[in-house]
């Protein structure tokens, strides 16, 4: 069996029995949901880059102690890590998540899609493109959920418990940041189109 | 048929948090109500663009982290 077709909970076993390849296999497999998670609290590539390695550094020395015991759900334990330490990083500078634009993403990040004619990755690349800003410009308690619940893969009851609301408010804002989401898109979609094919 | 569920429902419905009951009554509705069917498209739709966001690591944060894990794995086993 390749290590791929392995369970990230037998992947953890076998790191901690001393297997690197186990780990390396672990952290390209879940790399991207966690480095995405908090790239889209922190909007800042850099402090991203810090806390995706803080958050796996951390959740080695915690198997390697020995007090790893959320077997068969290591993505969702680590996406807390990420999301508790992202949420730090903000109490520690004293600041918090505001709405910007988004800034440099083309130069920075690249998206991945699997194979498809040109002109929908095209399409694909822009749609992505203009959701990543429409993300950060949802209010904050709608964003929070959507990453909580979209990303990080909590349940909405496991969402209300931790934000210390009711799961009909969770839901509630979910629903909302998905209209808000769609519209935005349909809106940013015909000025685009105006633009393109203004006479 | 009288509709039961609500929006918030579906949305649970979308992200699999449903029960078989309510499994049920949803994709009958879903079968037969085009207002439910053009709600779910839409959800659909939009959980399926924010799926395709994605950031990417670099290659040298990955490399950091493989190398401090080897490192604290070499630890372990000096112990």
């Amino acid at each position: 069996m390749s290590k791929n077709e392995i369970s990230d909970s037998q992947l953890v076993t076998l790191y901690r029995n001393g297997d690197e390849e186990a780990f390396s296999t672990l952290l390209n497999r879940h790399k991207n949901r966690v480095y995405t998670t908090i790239y889209l609290i922190v909007k800042d590539r850099y402090v991203a880059e810090d806390l995706l390695q803080d958050s796996f550094i951390k959740a080695v020395k915690t198997i390697k102690s020995g007090r790893y015991n959320e077997e068969g759900k290591f993505l969702p334990w680590i996406l807390r890590i990420a999301h508790n330490l992202a949420i730090d990083y903000f109490r520690k500078e004293k600041r918090y998540p505001v709405v910007v634009m988004e800034d440099g993403s083309k130069v920075f990040n690249t998206l991945e899609f699997a194979e498809d004619p040109i002109e929908n990755k095209q399409i694909k690349m822009e749609t992505h493109q203009m959701l990543r800003q429409l993300i950060q410009e949802l209010p904050e308690a709608q964003k929070e959920v959507l990453i909580m619940r979209h990303y990080m893969q909590m349940s909405f009851q496991d969402i209300a418990d931790s934000t210390g609301v009711s799961i009909n408010t969770a839901l509630g804002r979910m629903r909302y940041a998905l209209i808000n989401l769609r519209k935005r898109m349909q809106q940013t979609s015909i000025a685009y189109d105006k633009n393109i094919y203004r006479k | 048929m009288t509709k039961t569920f609500t929006e918030n429902d579906l949305i649970r419905y979308v992200y699999g948090e449903t029960s078989e009951i309510e499994n049920n009554e949803i994709e009958s509705a879903l079968l037969c109500d085009s207002e439910v069917q053009e709600q779910f498209a839409q959800l659909l739709e939009i959980t399926q663009q924010l799926s395709g966001v994605n950031y990417f690591p670099s290659e040298n944060s990955v490399k950091n982290i493989l190398d401090k894990a080897k490192e604290l794995n070499l630890q372990s086993i000096a112990k």
